[in-house]
Protein backbone atom coordinates (compact mmCIF):
# COMPACT_ATOMS: atom_id res chain seq x y z
CA UNK A 1 0.00 0.00 0.00
CA UNK A 2 2.45 2.40 0.93
CA UNK A 3 4.48 1.06 -1.70
CA UNK A 4 1.63 2.40 -4.23
CA UNK A 5 1.34 5.52 -2.45
CA UNK A 6 5.38 6.12 -3.15
CA UNK A 7 5.01 5.43 -6.76
CA UNK A 8 2.14 8.12 -7.50
CA UNK A 9 3.87 10.19 -5.03
CA UNK A 10 6.66 10.58 -7.47
CA UNK A 11 3.99 11.06 -10.12
CA UNK A 12 3.19 14.11 -8.27
CA UNK A 13 6.41 15.72 -7.63
CA UNK A 14 7.23 15.16 -11.35
CA UNK A 15 3.87 16.93 -12.00
CA UNK A 16 4.45 19.47 -9.73
CA UNK A 17 8.44 20.55 -11.41
CA UNK A 18 7.18 20.33 -15.16
CA UNK A 19 4.38 22.48 -14.44
CA UNK A 20 6.51 24.89 -12.29
CA UNK A 21 8.01 25.48 -15.90
CA UNK A 22 4.94 26.78 -16.93
CA UNK A 23 4.33 29.30 -14.34
CA UNK A 24 3.95 32.02 -16.71
CA UNK A 25 1.40 30.54 -18.71
CA UNK A 26 -1.13 29.93 -16.11
CA UNK A 27 -0.08 32.98 -14.30
CA UNK A 28 -1.42 34.55 -17.77
CA UNK A 29 -4.04 32.66 -17.94
CA UNK A 30 -4.96 33.75 -14.55
CA UNK A 31 -4.93 37.71 -16.04
CA UNK A 32 -7.01 36.35 -18.82
CA UNK A 33 -9.70 34.74 -16.74
CA UNK A 34 -9.42 38.56 -14.61
CA UNK A 35 -10.64 40.08 -18.21
CA UNK A 36 -13.42 37.64 -18.30
CA UNK A 37 -14.58 38.75 -14.51
CA UNK A 38 -14.70 42.57 -15.86
CA UNK A 39 -16.99 41.00 -19.06
CA UNK A 40 -19.44 39.99 -16.19
CA UNK A 41 -18.97 42.61 -14.14
CA UNK A 42 -20.37 45.01 -16.55
CA UNK A 43 -23.13 42.70 -18.26
CA UNK A 44 -24.09 42.37 -15.12
CA UNK A 45 -23.58 45.67 -13.55
CA UNK A 46 -25.86 46.86 -16.25
CA UNK A 47 -28.49 44.02 -15.52
CA UNK A 48 -28.81 45.18 -11.96
CA UNK A 49 -28.97 48.67 -12.59
CA UNK A 50 -33.04 48.23 -13.03
CA UNK A 51 -33.59 45.27 -10.45
CA UNK A 52 -31.55 45.32 -7.21
CA UNK A 53 -32.04 41.59 -7.18
CA UNK A 54 -32.04 38.32 -9.24
CA UNK A 55 -32.83 35.08 -8.77
CA UNK A 56 -33.03 36.49 -5.28
CA UNK A 57 -29.37 37.17 -4.99
CA UNK A 58 -27.51 41.26 -5.47
CA UNK A 59 -25.13 42.14 -7.53
CA UNK A 60 -22.22 41.22 -5.10
CA UNK A 61 -23.70 37.90 -4.31
CA UNK A 62 -23.47 37.19 -8.48
CA UNK A 63 -19.98 38.59 -8.55
CA UNK A 64 -18.85 36.65 -5.85
CA UNK A 65 -20.14 33.44 -8.08
CA UNK A 66 -18.35 34.47 -10.77
CA UNK A 67 -15.20 35.09 -8.86
CA UNK A 68 -15.81 31.34 -7.02
CA UNK A 69 -15.85 30.38 -10.25
CA UNK A 70 -12.38 31.39 -11.63
CA UNK A 71 -10.48 30.25 -8.43
CA UNK A 72 -12.46 26.57 -8.84
CA UNK A 73 -11.66 26.44 -12.75
CA UNK A 74 -7.54 27.21 -11.49
CA UNK A 75 -7.68 24.27 -8.50
CA UNK A 76 -10.09 21.67 -10.04
CA UNK A 77 -11.11 22.11 -13.58
CA UNK A 78 -9.19 20.22 -16.43
CA UNK A 79 -7.21 22.66 -18.82
CA UNK A 80 -5.27 20.67 -21.58
CA UNK A 81 -4.95 17.42 -19.72
CA UNK A 82 -7.28 15.81 -22.64
CA UNK A 83 -4.47 16.70 -25.43
CA UNK A 84 -1.44 15.96 -23.10
CA UNK A 85 -2.95 12.31 -22.99
CA UNK A 86 -4.26 12.22 -26.84
CA UNK A 87 -0.01 13.45 -27.88
CA UNK A 88 1.27 10.57 -25.60
CA UNK A 89 -0.69 8.18 -26.53
CA UNK A 90 -0.28 9.16 -30.36
CA UNK A 91 3.79 9.19 -30.02
CA UNK A 92 3.83 6.31 -27.54
CA UNK A 93 4.80 7.80 -24.91
CA UNK A 94 2.22 5.43 -23.24
CA UNK A 95 3.88 2.10 -24.13
CA UNK A 96 6.32 2.53 -21.28
CA UNK A 97 3.02 2.24 -19.09
CA UNK A 98 1.74 -1.25 -20.32
CA UNK A 99 5.46 -2.79 -19.36
CA UNK A 100 5.42 -1.32 -16.35
CA UNK A 101 3.10 -1.85 -12.76
CA UNK A 102 1.86 1.95 -13.16
CA UNK A 103 -1.77 2.31 -13.65
CA UNK A 104 -2.17 5.39 -16.38
CA UNK A 105 -5.30 6.86 -14.86
CA UNK A 106 -3.64 7.21 -11.28
CA UNK A 107 -0.72 8.51 -12.84
CA UNK A 108 -2.21 10.85 -15.00
CA UNK A 109 -3.88 11.97 -11.74
CA UNK A 110 -1.19 12.66 -9.63
CA UNK A 111 0.23 14.48 -11.98
CA UNK A 112 -3.25 16.74 -12.58
CA UNK A 113 -3.14 17.26 -9.08
CA UNK A 114 0.10 18.41 -9.23
CA UNK A 115 -0.63 20.97 -11.78
CA UNK A 116 -3.86 22.34 -10.28
CA UNK A 117 -2.25 23.03 -7.21
CA UNK A 118 0.31 25.14 -9.46
CA UNK A 119 -2.15 27.13 -11.76
CA UNK A 120 -4.68 27.25 -8.38
CA UNK A 121 -1.94 29.15 -6.18
CA UNK A 122 -0.73 31.27 -9.37
CA UNK A 123 -4.44 32.53 -10.07
CA UNK A 124 -4.69 33.72 -6.56
CA UNK A 125 -1.74 36.14 -7.16
CA UNK A 126 -3.65 38.26 -9.70
CA UNK A 127 -6.88 38.23 -7.35
CA UNK A 128 -5.22 38.87 -4.40
CA UNK A 129 -3.76 42.10 -6.45
CA UNK A 130 -7.20 43.58 -7.39
CA UNK A 131 -8.58 42.77 -4.43
CA UNK A 132 -8.50 46.23 -3.05
CA UNK A 133 -11.31 46.64 -6.05
CA UNK A 134 -13.58 43.75 -5.97
CA UNK A 135 -12.98 43.05 -1.96
CA UNK A 136 -16.55 45.28 -1.40
CA UNK A 137 -18.13 42.84 -4.12
CA UNK A 138 -17.02 39.93 -2.09
CA UNK A 139 -20.16 38.31 -0.14
CA UNK A 140 -19.95 34.91 0.49
CA UNK A 141 -22.38 33.21 3.16
CA UNK A 142 -21.21 32.90 6.66
CA UNK A 143 -22.77 29.22 7.39
CA UNK A 144 -19.70 27.38 8.10
CA UNK A 145 -21.52 24.18 7.04
CA UNK A 146 -21.09 25.52 3.55
CA UNK A 147 -17.51 25.11 3.24
CA UNK A 148 -17.14 21.84 4.62
CA UNK A 149 -19.42 20.32 2.03
CA UNK A 150 -17.82 22.27 -0.53
CA UNK A 151 -14.30 19.91 0.20
CA UNK A 152 -16.06 16.87 -1.12
CA UNK A 153 -17.97 18.26 -3.84
CA UNK A 154 -14.59 20.03 -4.88
CA UNK A 155 -12.77 16.66 -4.94
CA UNK A 156 -15.86 15.20 -7.16
CA UNK A 157 -15.99 17.77 -9.58
CA UNK A 158 -12.07 17.64 -10.02
CA UNK A 159 -12.54 13.68 -10.76
CA UNK A 160 -15.64 14.61 -12.90
CA UNK A 161 -13.43 17.03 -14.54
CA UNK A 162 -10.02 14.87 -15.36
CA UNK A 163 -11.80 11.79 -15.46
CA UNK A 164 -14.01 13.55 -18.93
CA UNK A 165 -10.71 14.84 -20.28
CA UNK A 166 -8.97 11.30 -19.56
CA UNK A 167 -11.75 10.05 -21.62
CA UNK A 168 -11.68 12.33 -24.49
CA UNK A 169 -7.60 11.58 -24.37
CA UNK A 170 -8.70 8.10 -24.69
CA UNK A 171 -10.76 8.73 -28.28
CA UNK A 172 -6.87 8.87 -29.91
CA UNK A 173 -7.11 5.38 -30.12
CA UNK A 174 -10.07 5.77 -32.39
CA UNK A 175 -9.13 8.93 -33.85
CA UNK A 176 -6.37 11.13 -35.07
CA UNK A 177 -7.44 14.66 -33.63
CA UNK A 178 -9.80 14.81 -30.98
CA UNK A 179 -9.95 18.97 -30.77
CA UNK A 180 -13.09 18.97 -32.27
CA UNK A 181 -14.81 16.31 -29.85
CA UNK A 182 -12.79 18.87 -27.24
CA UNK A 183 -13.89 22.06 -27.77
CA UNK A 184 -17.72 21.15 -28.87
CA UNK A 185 -18.29 19.34 -25.08
CA UNK A 186 -16.33 22.30 -24.10
CA UNK A 187 -19.09 24.23 -25.09
CA UNK A 188 -21.57 22.35 -23.46
CA UNK A 189 -19.64 22.47 -19.69
CA UNK A 190 -19.63 26.07 -19.90
CA UNK A 191 -23.17 26.35 -20.33
CA UNK A 192 -24.39 23.60 -18.06
CA UNK A 193 -21.53 23.92 -15.79
CA UNK A 194 -22.60 27.43 -15.12
CA UNK A 195 -19.59 29.19 -16.62
CA UNK A 196 -21.91 31.49 -18.30
CA UNK A 197 -24.88 32.26 -16.01
CA UNK A 198 -25.49 30.73 -12.61
CA UNK A 199 -27.67 27.58 -13.42
CA UNK A 200 -30.14 28.45 -11.34
CA UNK A 201 -31.17 31.44 -13.48
CA UNK A 202 -32.65 29.16 -15.60
CA UNK A 203 -36.07 27.94 -16.15
CA UNK A 204 -37.42 25.50 -13.11
CA UNK A 205 -37.96 22.44 -15.43
CA UNK A 206 -34.25 22.80 -17.33
CA UNK A 207 -32.79 23.39 -13.88
CA UNK A 208 -34.41 20.28 -12.89
CA UNK A 209 -33.06 18.40 -15.93
CA UNK A 210 -29.22 19.62 -15.60
CA UNK A 211 -29.23 18.80 -12.32
CA UNK A 212 -29.17 14.81 -13.21
CA UNK A 213 -26.69 16.17 -16.14
CA UNK A 214 -22.58 15.09 -15.17
CA UNK A 215 -22.04 18.97 -15.87
CA UNK A 216 -23.91 20.12 -13.22
CA UNK A 217 -21.09 18.90 -10.40
CA UNK A 218 -17.93 19.77 -12.51
CA UNK A 219 -18.46 23.15 -11.38
CA UNK A 220 -21.78 24.91 -10.54
CA UNK A 221 -22.13 22.12 -7.89
CA UNK A 222 -18.92 23.44 -5.70
CA UNK A 223 -20.17 26.90 -6.31
CA UNK A 224 -23.56 27.02 -5.53
CA UNK A 225 -22.56 25.21 -2.23
CA UNK A 226 -20.11 27.91 -1.44
CA UNK A 227 -22.33 30.92 -2.64
CA UNK A 228 -25.15 30.02 -1.13
CA UNK A 229 -27.19 29.54 -4.08
CA UNK A 230 -27.92 26.07 -3.35
CA UNK A 231 -30.28 25.29 -0.12
CA UNK A 232 -29.87 22.05 2.30
CA UNK A 233 -32.19 20.16 0.59
CA UNK A 234 -30.53 19.89 -2.59
CA UNK A 235 -27.43 19.03 -1.39
CA UNK A 236 -27.83 15.26 -0.05
CA UNK A 237 -29.77 14.62 -3.47
CA UNK A 238 -26.33 16.36 -5.33
CA UNK A 239 -24.03 14.43 -3.36
CA UNK A 240 -25.97 10.86 -4.40
CA UNK A 241 -25.74 12.13 -8.32
CA UNK A 242 -22.65 13.44 -8.39
CA UNK A 243 -20.98 10.33 -6.92
CA UNK A 244 -22.85 8.66 -9.37
CA UNK A 245 -21.23 10.61 -12.12
CA UNK A 246 -17.74 9.95 -10.56
CA UNK A 247 -18.45 6.19 -10.32
CA UNK A 248 -20.40 6.01 -13.96
CA UNK A 249 -17.16 8.08 -15.68
CA UNK A 250 -14.05 5.99 -13.56
CA UNK A 251 -15.83 2.43 -15.38
CA UNK A 252 -16.45 4.42 -18.81
CA UNK A 253 -12.50 5.50 -18.43
CA UNK A 254 -11.74 2.00 -17.86
CA UNK A 255 -13.50 0.65 -20.55
CA UNK A 256 -11.98 3.09 -22.86
CA UNK A 257 -8.29 2.19 -21.82
CA UNK A 258 -9.25 -1.14 -22.20
CA UNK A 259 -10.93 -0.97 -25.46
CA UNK A 260 -8.01 1.39 -26.66
CA UNK A 261 -5.42 -0.64 -25.84
CA UNK A 262 -6.67 -3.98 -28.18
CA UNK A 263 -6.29 -1.43 -30.97
CA UNK A 264 -3.51 -0.09 -30.28
CA UNK A 265 -0.18 -1.03 -31.88
CA UNK A 266 3.50 -0.17 -30.28
CA UNK A 267 5.24 0.70 -33.06
CA UNK A 268 9.50 1.56 -33.20
CA UNK A 269 11.93 0.47 -30.35
CA UNK B 1 -6.25 41.20 -59.73
CA UNK B 2 -3.24 39.08 -59.44
CA UNK B 3 -3.94 38.71 -55.86
CA UNK B 4 -7.65 38.01 -56.39
CA UNK B 5 -6.05 34.84 -58.22
CA UNK B 6 -4.13 33.74 -55.40
CA UNK B 7 -7.23 34.10 -53.44
CA UNK B 8 -9.42 31.77 -55.81
CA UNK B 9 -6.20 29.21 -56.12
CA UNK B 10 -6.30 29.02 -51.97
CA UNK B 11 -10.03 28.87 -51.94
CA UNK B 12 -10.28 26.24 -54.06
CA UNK B 13 -7.52 24.15 -52.34
CA UNK B 14 -9.34 24.61 -48.86
CA UNK B 15 -12.80 23.82 -50.52
CA UNK B 16 -11.38 20.46 -52.23
CA UNK B 17 -9.41 19.46 -48.68
CA UNK B 18 -13.13 20.20 -46.74
CA UNK B 19 -14.21 17.59 -49.03
CA UNK B 20 -11.66 15.07 -48.09
CA UNK B 21 -12.53 15.26 -44.43
CA UNK B 22 -16.33 15.90 -44.16
CA UNK B 23 -16.25 14.27 -40.66
CA UNK B 24 -13.91 17.16 -39.22
CA UNK B 25 -16.73 20.16 -41.66
CA UNK B 26 -19.52 18.02 -39.76
CA UNK B 27 -17.55 18.45 -36.40
CA UNK B 28 -16.43 22.00 -36.49
CA UNK B 29 -19.48 23.39 -37.73
CA UNK B 30 -21.48 21.78 -34.36
CA UNK B 31 -18.58 23.55 -32.60
CA UNK B 32 -18.99 26.64 -34.08
CA UNK B 33 -23.23 26.21 -34.24
CA UNK B 34 -23.34 25.29 -30.11
CA UNK B 35 -20.86 28.13 -29.31
CA UNK B 36 -23.22 30.27 -30.44
CA UNK B 37 -26.25 28.39 -28.85
CA UNK B 38 -23.96 29.29 -25.83
CA UNK B 39 -24.39 33.00 -26.05
CA UNK B 40 -28.05 33.15 -26.95
CA UNK B 41 -28.98 30.70 -24.21
CA UNK B 42 -26.86 33.28 -21.74
CA UNK B 43 -29.13 35.93 -23.61
CA UNK B 44 -32.55 33.87 -23.11
CA UNK B 45 -31.67 33.20 -19.88
CA UNK B 46 -31.10 36.90 -18.48
CA UNK B 47 -34.65 38.25 -20.22
CA UNK B 48 -36.46 35.66 -18.22
CA UNK B 49 -35.22 37.93 -15.26
CA UNK B 50 -35.09 41.40 -16.70
CA UNK B 51 -36.70 43.18 -19.22
CA UNK B 52 -33.96 45.06 -20.77
CA UNK B 53 -29.99 45.10 -20.61
CA UNK B 54 -28.46 49.03 -20.86
CA UNK B 55 -31.49 50.29 -22.42
CA UNK B 56 -31.50 47.14 -24.85
CA UNK B 57 -34.79 44.67 -25.10
CA UNK B 58 -34.59 40.57 -26.27
CA UNK B 59 -34.27 40.61 -29.48
CA UNK B 60 -32.62 43.92 -29.59
CA UNK B 61 -29.52 41.63 -27.87
CA UNK B 62 -29.79 39.15 -29.89
CA UNK B 63 -29.25 41.57 -32.86
CA UNK B 64 -26.53 42.46 -31.15
CA UNK B 65 -25.05 39.19 -30.35
CA UNK B 66 -26.04 37.91 -33.76
CA UNK B 67 -24.05 40.69 -35.17
CA UNK B 68 -21.25 40.06 -32.80
CA UNK B 69 -21.06 36.30 -33.80
CA UNK B 70 -21.57 37.30 -37.80
CA UNK B 71 -17.91 39.47 -37.53
CA UNK B 72 -16.33 36.60 -35.66
CA UNK B 73 -17.54 33.89 -38.03
CA UNK B 74 -16.04 35.35 -41.00
CA UNK B 75 -13.08 35.92 -39.07
CA UNK B 76 -13.06 32.41 -38.53
CA UNK B 77 -13.90 31.38 -41.90
CA UNK B 78 -11.23 33.83 -43.83
CA UNK B 79 -8.49 34.22 -41.51
CA UNK B 80 -8.53 32.34 -38.00
CA UNK B 81 -6.50 29.20 -39.39
CA UNK B 82 -3.69 31.13 -41.34
CA UNK B 83 -3.45 33.41 -38.53
CA UNK B 84 -3.37 30.93 -35.53
CA UNK B 85 -0.87 28.95 -37.48
CA UNK B 86 1.11 32.10 -38.26
CA UNK B 87 2.45 32.22 -34.57
CA UNK B 88 3.99 28.24 -34.77
CA UNK B 89 5.09 28.83 -38.27
CA UNK B 90 7.27 31.96 -36.95
CA UNK B 91 8.51 30.16 -34.51
CA UNK B 92 9.23 26.73 -36.39
CA UNK B 93 10.58 28.43 -39.38
CA UNK B 94 8.36 27.23 -41.71
CA UNK B 95 6.99 30.88 -42.26
CA UNK B 96 9.66 30.96 -45.02
CA UNK B 97 7.67 29.35 -47.36
CA UNK B 98 5.53 32.56 -47.61
CA UNK B 99 8.58 34.95 -48.08
CA UNK B 100 9.35 32.88 -51.12
CA UNK B 101 5.17 33.38 -52.51
CA UNK B 102 4.03 36.06 -55.36
CA UNK B 103 2.99 38.62 -52.82
CA UNK B 104 3.05 40.12 -49.65
CA UNK B 105 3.68 37.96 -46.90
CA UNK B 106 0.56 39.25 -44.35
CA UNK B 107 -1.73 38.60 -47.31
CA UNK B 108 0.18 35.28 -48.39
CA UNK B 109 0.29 34.05 -45.03
CA UNK B 110 -3.35 35.05 -43.71
CA UNK B 111 -5.27 34.03 -47.03
CA UNK B 112 -3.85 30.77 -47.84
CA UNK B 113 -6.95 28.12 -46.02
CA UNK B 114 -10.24 28.96 -45.99
CA UNK B 115 -12.38 27.11 -42.95
CA UNK B 116 -16.03 26.52 -44.76
CA UNK B 117 -17.59 25.52 -41.75
CA UNK B 118 -16.71 29.37 -40.03
CA UNK B 119 -17.99 30.57 -43.59
CA UNK B 120 -21.16 28.30 -43.10
CA UNK B 121 -21.95 29.42 -39.65
CA UNK B 122 -22.00 33.13 -40.43
CA UNK B 123 -24.70 32.34 -42.73
CA UNK B 124 -26.18 31.08 -38.99
CA UNK B 125 -25.17 33.66 -37.30
CA UNK B 126 -26.38 36.30 -40.49
CA UNK B 127 -30.37 34.14 -40.04
CA UNK B 128 -30.09 34.57 -36.22
CA UNK B 129 -29.59 38.32 -37.09
CA UNK B 130 -32.60 38.35 -39.59
CA UNK B 131 -34.87 36.33 -37.00
CA UNK B 132 -34.78 38.84 -34.48
CA UNK B 133 -34.93 41.63 -36.99
CA UNK B 134 -38.36 40.17 -38.56
CA UNK B 135 -39.58 39.72 -34.04
CA UNK B 136 -38.93 43.40 -33.74
CA UNK B 137 -41.01 44.32 -36.90
CA UNK B 138 -38.32 45.87 -38.39
CA UNK B 139 -38.48 47.13 -41.70
CA UNK B 140 -34.50 48.31 -42.99
CA UNK B 141 -34.46 50.22 -46.46
CA UNK B 142 -31.97 48.98 -48.46
CA UNK B 143 -29.27 51.93 -47.45
CA UNK B 144 -29.30 50.60 -43.86
CA UNK B 145 -28.63 46.59 -45.29
CA UNK B 146 -25.81 48.42 -47.51
CA UNK B 147 -24.40 50.24 -44.93
CA UNK B 148 -24.53 47.30 -42.41
CA UNK B 149 -22.87 45.05 -44.59
CA UNK B 150 -20.22 47.75 -45.15
CA UNK B 151 -19.60 48.33 -41.24
CA UNK B 152 -19.30 44.73 -40.92
CA UNK B 153 -16.40 44.74 -43.03
CA UNK B 154 -15.24 47.32 -41.51
CA UNK B 155 -15.78 45.34 -38.27
CA UNK B 156 -14.31 42.56 -39.90
CA UNK B 157 -10.62 44.74 -40.64
CA UNK B 158 -10.55 45.78 -37.14
CA UNK B 159 -10.65 42.06 -35.89
CA UNK B 160 -8.63 40.87 -38.35
CA UNK B 161 -6.45 43.51 -37.14
CA UNK B 162 -6.56 43.08 -33.85
CA UNK B 163 -5.79 39.59 -34.27
CA UNK B 164 -2.31 40.20 -36.32
CA UNK B 165 -0.89 42.37 -34.03
CA UNK B 166 -1.51 39.61 -31.55
CA UNK B 167 -0.02 36.62 -33.93
CA UNK B 168 2.55 39.42 -34.58
CA UNK B 169 3.86 39.31 -31.25
CA UNK B 170 5.36 36.18 -32.35
CA UNK B 171 8.27 37.74 -34.04
CA UNK B 172 9.15 39.08 -30.77
CA UNK B 173 8.90 36.21 -28.23
CA UNK B 174 9.80 32.86 -28.46
CA UNK B 175 6.65 31.22 -26.99
CA UNK B 176 3.67 32.58 -28.01
CA UNK B 177 1.48 29.42 -27.12
CA UNK B 178 -1.99 30.41 -26.01
CA UNK B 179 -1.75 33.92 -27.41
CA UNK B 180 -5.10 33.53 -29.05
CA UNK B 181 -6.46 33.10 -26.33
CA UNK B 182 -6.30 36.94 -26.08
CA UNK B 183 -8.37 37.01 -28.78
CA UNK B 184 -11.18 35.07 -27.63
CA UNK B 185 -11.02 36.67 -24.11
CA UNK B 186 -11.67 40.39 -26.16
CA UNK B 187 -14.18 39.30 -28.15
CA UNK B 188 -16.67 38.19 -25.30
CA UNK B 189 -16.82 42.17 -24.86
CA UNK B 190 -17.99 42.43 -28.47
CA UNK B 191 -21.27 40.97 -27.02
CA UNK B 192 -22.51 43.73 -24.64
CA UNK B 193 -24.33 47.28 -25.09
CA UNK B 194 -21.99 49.95 -25.70
CA UNK B 195 -24.32 51.59 -22.78
CA UNK B 196 -23.32 48.95 -19.91
CA UNK B 197 -19.63 50.19 -19.92
CA UNK B 198 -18.78 53.27 -17.45
CA UNK B 199 -15.73 55.37 -16.71
CA UNK B 200 -12.39 53.21 -17.40
CA UNK B 201 -13.87 50.38 -18.92
CA UNK B 202 -15.49 52.75 -21.44
CA UNK B 203 -12.05 54.22 -21.89
CA UNK B 204 -10.52 51.13 -22.81
CA UNK B 205 -13.44 49.09 -24.65
CA UNK B 206 -14.92 51.29 -26.80
CA UNK B 207 -12.50 54.44 -27.36
CA UNK B 208 -9.35 52.62 -27.37
CA UNK B 209 -9.82 49.09 -28.59
CA UNK B 210 -13.05 49.32 -30.78
CA UNK B 211 -14.49 45.67 -30.20
CA UNK B 212 -17.46 47.09 -28.79
CA UNK B 213 -18.07 49.67 -31.38
CA UNK B 214 -17.93 47.07 -34.22
CA UNK B 215 -20.33 45.42 -32.96
CA UNK B 216 -22.91 48.01 -31.69
CA UNK B 217 -22.84 49.81 -34.78
CA UNK B 218 -23.90 47.87 -37.61
CA UNK B 219 -26.72 46.91 -34.57
CA UNK B 220 -28.05 50.23 -34.23
CA UNK B 221 -27.98 50.42 -37.93
CA UNK B 222 -30.29 47.83 -38.05
CA UNK B 223 -32.23 49.30 -34.90
CA UNK B 224 -32.17 52.79 -35.43
CA UNK B 225 -31.76 53.89 -38.90
CA UNK B 226 -28.13 54.67 -40.67
CA UNK B 227 -26.18 57.79 -39.69
CA UNK B 228 -23.34 58.20 -41.86
CA UNK B 229 -21.53 59.41 -39.29
CA UNK B 230 -21.19 56.19 -37.00
CA UNK B 231 -20.70 54.63 -40.65
CA UNK B 232 -17.83 56.40 -41.17
CA UNK B 233 -15.99 56.69 -38.08
CA UNK B 234 -16.12 53.04 -38.15
CA UNK B 235 -14.79 53.30 -41.46
CA UNK B 236 -12.03 55.16 -40.13
CA UNK B 237 -10.93 53.06 -37.23
CA UNK B 238 -10.43 50.11 -39.88
CA UNK B 239 -8.40 51.98 -41.78
CA UNK B 240 -6.41 52.99 -38.58
CA UNK B 241 -6.33 49.15 -36.71
CA UNK B 242 -5.47 48.13 -40.13
CA UNK B 243 -2.34 50.25 -40.69
CA UNK B 244 -1.07 50.16 -37.52
CA UNK B 245 -1.41 45.86 -37.69
CA UNK B 246 0.41 46.56 -41.58
CA UNK B 247 3.05 48.32 -40.09
CA UNK B 248 3.66 46.07 -36.79
CA UNK B 249 3.98 43.21 -38.77
CA UNK B 250 6.36 44.87 -41.44
CA UNK B 251 8.42 45.53 -38.04
CA UNK B 252 8.15 42.27 -37.07
CA UNK B 253 9.05 40.94 -40.89
CA UNK B 254 12.37 42.73 -40.50
CA UNK B 255 13.18 40.80 -36.66
CA UNK B 256 12.36 37.06 -38.32
CA UNK B 257 15.73 35.27 -38.76
CA UNK B 258 14.04 31.86 -39.91
CA UNK B 259 15.72 28.65 -38.03
CA UNK B 260 18.34 26.99 -38.67
CA UNK B 261 18.12 23.29 -38.48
Amino acid sequence: MIAVFTKYKQAFILGLQSNLVYRWNFLARGVFSLLHLVAAFILWGAIFTIKPTIGGFNLAQTITYFITLIILQFFIGAFNEDFQISEEIRNGLINQFILKPINYYLYRFSVFIAARLVSGALVLIPLIIILPWIGNYLALPHELWRYVYAMPAMVMAAIIQFTIAYCFGMLSFWFLDIQGFVILSFAIETALGGQTFPLDLMPKAIFHIAQFLPFFYQMYFPAAIITGRIGPELIVQGFIIQAFWVLFLLIAAQLLWIRGLKRHTAVGG
Amino acid sequence: MNYFKIWLAGARYSLARTLMFRGDFFIWSMVELLWMGVNLLLVAVIYQHTPSIAGWTEYEMVILVGTGMLVQRLLMGFFWTNLFELGRNVRTGAFDFFLSQPGHPLFMASTRKLDPDGLANSFVALGVVIFAVHKLNLHPSFIDIVAYGLVILAGLAIHYSILVLTMALSFWLTSTSGIEGTYFALTEFSRLPRGAFNGFARLVFVWILPLVVVSNTPSEILLHGFKFSWALSLIGLAILWLTLAIFVFNRGLKRYASASS
